[in-house]
């Protein structure tokens, strides 16, 4: 039975009503009416949508951890991934700066424009 | 429907979570599996081999930054497979390129990179002509 057939069938039996004498009828309006007397007042609508929300969550506990817990492992990732990265590029100039401190061709060519200019020239010859 | 949200989303939390867990414990094995390393030696703290081949910087080692420390002991570690010429060039130009700007190196290199990608017969031909500029008499070089 699916949950549309089942709450149809329920509103059917009560709509029936529930034969009561009147000497028990009486009794629950009674015990409704105490009931309702010292019922407190209602918490204000705001609070109790807040209330839902945290309580959605897990609670101010729920919160904490729920929420921080992740927060702070994504901030541990995303510095070690930015470390990594700083490793990585660390390694790369230390490749470079061997290969280059150790090829046949000078710092100077490197770095002397005249020699660029020269190339150019003499390419063009 | 609110709950099958919040069935969602605490399905979505629980993932999240399993992957954090995942990650923590990854990022602790590798920071056990890494041998603990001071990031900003002195020059005293180095090894014998390694102030041996960084000599040329031992004046200004305990000024540089972390970084480039870290760079440093980085061409150390290469220095062992390097040929015995190799090892006369990076001892004889280290200093000089510790003195440069950043900017400097920068450039130098990523013209080392463009001129290493080049053919074998290009790159002969690239030393060819610096030794031949290089032989110009100072005017000339322009």
């Amino acid at each position: 039975m699916n949950e549309p057939e089942l709450g149809n069938k329920i509103r059917h039996l009560l709509n029936q009503g529930a034969p009561l004498d009147p000497r028990a009828a009486e009794r629950l309006r009674a015990a409704r009416e105490l009931a309702l007397a010292r019922r407190k007042a209602e918490p204000a609508s705001a609070l109790a949508w807040a209330g839902g929300v945290i309580g959605r969550l897990g609670g101010l506990g729920g919160l904490s951890l729920r929420l921080l817990l992740p927060v702070a492992l994504l901030g541990v990732a995303l510095t070690t991934i930015y470390g990594w990265q700083q490793n990585q590029k660390v390694a790369e100039f230390a490749d470079i700066d061997s290969q280059l401190l150790a090829d046949d061709l000078p710092i100077d060519a490197y770095l002397d424009k005249g020699f660029d200019a020269w190339l150019r020239q003499h390419a063009a010859r | 429907m609110a709950q099958a949200a919040r069935r969602a989303l605490s399905a979505g939390a629980r993932c999240l979570a399993a992957l954090c867990g995942a990650l923590a414990v990854a990022l602790a094995s590798s920071a056990l599996a890494a041998p603990p390393q001071n990031k900003n030696p002195s020059w005293a703290q180095l090894t014998p081999q390694q102030r041996e081949i960084l000599a040329p910087l031992a004046g200004e080692w305990n000024k540089l930054e972390p970084v480039r420390k870290k760079k440093w002991l980085g061409v150390v570690k290469r220095y062992p497979k390097m040929t015995p010429i190799g090892k006369k060039r990076v001892q004889t130009r280290m200093r000089k390129w510790a003195e440069l700007t950043p900017a400097q190196r920068e450039e130098a290199r990523k013209k080392y990179q463009r001129i290493d990608k080049l053919p074998p017969a290009k790159r002969e031909a690239l030393r060819q002509s610096w030794k031949e500029y290089e032989s110009l008499p100072p005017q000339q070089r322009k």
